[in-house]
């Protein structure tokens, strides 16, 4: 990442330059919650690129967890209680 | 922020319809199919609610597709009109990769040659950076498995792509937090109630 390359994007638009690169890197960073602490300057590629995945990897894992519980609490429904009813209503 | 609050929102609405849609089978399921199917909508929802679609949504709507059984959940989500927005789509993306391959192939046997010598003379000076690089283009790789529709996209899109798709990851999360929470109080604040 530290060399100068030309890349034809493709919609046919001229080089995209380092800075560019830099800037969509920094922008992850503010993303990421693990390096979001550090000065800018200071995070390398490859800790922007390995935060990146790791916090990737963390928000899918979530989303799987919360789709467990989901599915937890809806199998535990008993359909005879009155707010079971509004669940059931808005969900099922 | 004033987009995350509407995407929220629209993201609520078509994951509430999704579960409407494969929940309300008279068949009991058992909680893993359940914990598939509300994961299925969730994934789909947050795909179809974007404004605009990007690579990374088409790609999941696409890979949704592919199995038999979901293909009815995931049109009645995504509406008529989105489905032929993505035909297109994803044929485009599939000229455009073979393309990039192609590309990819012939730029490797023309510079290996150039290659060779150059290492040869400044190796020593350039550790660092060719180790850098090297850690770069792994992390590269596993980022382009982890977002959907990322093996094809050059660096620059992948990283635009990844910043999009962690945003909506984080919309989706925060809906779904307080679902699952609200689902909760209700169902145990009812069983206390029993105790009592």
């Amino acid at each position: 990442m530290s060399s100068r390359r030309s890349r034809q994007s493709s919609n046919g638009a001229s080089r995209i330059t380092d800075d560019q690169i830099i800037q969509l890197l920094s922008k992850l960073q503010q993303l990421v919650p693990e390096i979001r602490n550090r000065r800018s300057n200071k995070a390398s590629a490859s800790k922007v690129l390995q935060e990146t995945c790791n916090y990737v990897r963390s928000l899918h894992r979530e989303v799987d967890d919360l789709s467990d519980r989901l599915s937890h609490l809806l199998s535990t429904i008993d359909a005879e209680s009155p707010e079971a009813s509004i669940i059931q209503s808005l969900i099922m | 922020m004033h987009t995350s609050s509407k995407l929220k929102k629209e993201f609520f609405k078509k994951w509430m319809q999704g579960l409407q849609i494969c929940c309300s089978s008279k068949k009991q399921m058992n909680i893993m199919e359940r914990k598939k199917k509300i994961k299925l909508s969730s994934d789909i929802a947050m795909a179809s609610a974007k404004m605009t679609p990007t690579s990374w949504s088409n790609a999941l709507i696409s890979n949704a597709k592919k199995c038999e059984q979901d293909t009815v959940l995931v049109d009645k989500l995504i509406g008529p009109q989105s489905q032929l927005k993505l035909q297109k789509t994803s044929n485009k993306m599939i000229s455009f990769h073979n393309r990039v391959q192609c590309k990819k192939v012939l730029k490797r046997s023309c510079n290996y040659a150039a290659k060779k010598t150059k290492r040869m003379g400044d190796s020593r000076k350039n550790l660092a950076t060719i180790i850098a690089k090297r850690l770069v283009k792994k992390r590269t790789k596993v980022l382009k498995r982890l977002v959907p529709g990322g093996e094809s996209l050059d660096e620059f899109s992948l990283i635009k792509e990844a910043l999009d798709y962690i945003l909506s990851l984080k919309v989706q999360v925060d809906v779904m937090r307080s679902v699952v929470n609200a689902t909760e109080v209700v169902l145990n604040g009812d069983n206390l109630m029993k105790s009592v």
